[in-house]
């Protein structure tokens, strides 16, 4: 598609006449543009695939907290479970689970700098177990939960005293 | 090991730093004096303050090689990098209101939308929005 797109442009160069040339020099493409429209056609010309994984995506932003699983939504889209895993992690570069839990991370970081308590925010964002929102808090951070609530907490301070 | 600085080079780094706080809207996090009248001065997103560094390179001045590294970027229109926004149609919105130049309008692609600005510093930057 890029290829014939390029060839196409150099016909019309040859076909316009020379007062259109200089409007022509100035709207021409970039190298990046050029670039860019031929990943557009190669890889992201689906856009049906597009449409489901990106509704996923928002279904997951607006529903993080509750009990997500790939059952539930491959069923809001109508898609096979396997099929939808395969899409999103095609399109967005990591699978669903993985990208509910990156945003469950961030949300909680979110809640504890606001002074939501660690087993509160663990609850609010849809961890089912201290356990292991603790261990993969600080896996993703480096720090446990309340680790990083009493450097925020600091943090606040120092802010307001400075 | 950790990755919290990443540098983009400039011609002159009082430019940078004034385009880059007062239309962008990173903040100053570090700003030391270094030889020359230069500095190492490093800006950070207002909303992430803990997050990577922006450090602002003037090495396009004194290694010939990033000039013209520099300088091919440009004339190809490929960003150095890009940064993260919320909406990338209201930022750039914003930033034509601030007389900043766009050589790629907001435009779609696959699970992104993003456009590309003249950062008036040497540098095409990009925005993006995960859709």
């Amino acid at each position: 598609m890029a290829s014939n797109g390029k060839h196409s442009f150099f016909i019309f160069m040859e076909t316009i006449s020379p007062q259109h040339d200089h409007h022509l020099k100035l709207t021409r493409m970039t190298l990046y543009e050029e670039k860019i429209n031929h990943i557009k056609n190669s890889c992201y010309s689906n856009d049906k695939q597009l449409k489901t994984v990106i509704a996923t995506r928002n279904f997951i932003d607006k529903n993080f907290d509750k009990d997500l699983n790939l059952n539930l939504l491959s069923d809001v889209r109508f898609t096979s479970k396997y099929h939808l895993q395969r899409l999103f992690k095609r399109y967005y570069g990591l699978t669903p689970k993985q990208y509910i839990i990156d945003k469950r991370i961030q949300k909680s970081k979110e809640y504890l700098k606001n002074g939501l308590k660690v087993t509160e925010t663990c609850f609010a964002v849809g961890f089912e177990s201290l356990g292991s929102f603790s261990k993969l808090f600080k896996t993703k951070t480096g720090k446990s939960p309340s680790e990083f609530q009493k450097e925020q907490v600091s943090i606040n301070k120092l802010n307001s005293e400075y | 090991m950790k990755v919290t600085l990443i540098s983009i080079p400039v011609r002159d780094q009082e430019k940078a730093v004034q385009f880059y706080t007062k239309k962008l809207g990173f903040i100053i996090k570090k700003d030391a004096p270094l030889e020359g009248g230069h500095r190492w001065v490093t800006l950070v997103s207002a909303a992430w303050q803990d997050g990577p560094e922006l450090l602002l390179e003037p090495a396009p001045n004194h290694f010939e090689p990033c000039k013209v590294f520099q300088d091919a970027l440009m004339e190809a229109g490929i960003p150095w990098t890009q940064f993260d926004v919320d909406n990338v149609d209201a930022e750039y919105e914003r930033l034509v209101g601030l007389d900043v130049e766009f050589s790629v309008q907001p435009t779609k692609m696959g699970t992104v939308k993003f456009a590309v600005f003249n950062d008036t510093c040497g540098n095409n930057i990009q925005i993006i929005e995960t859709l």
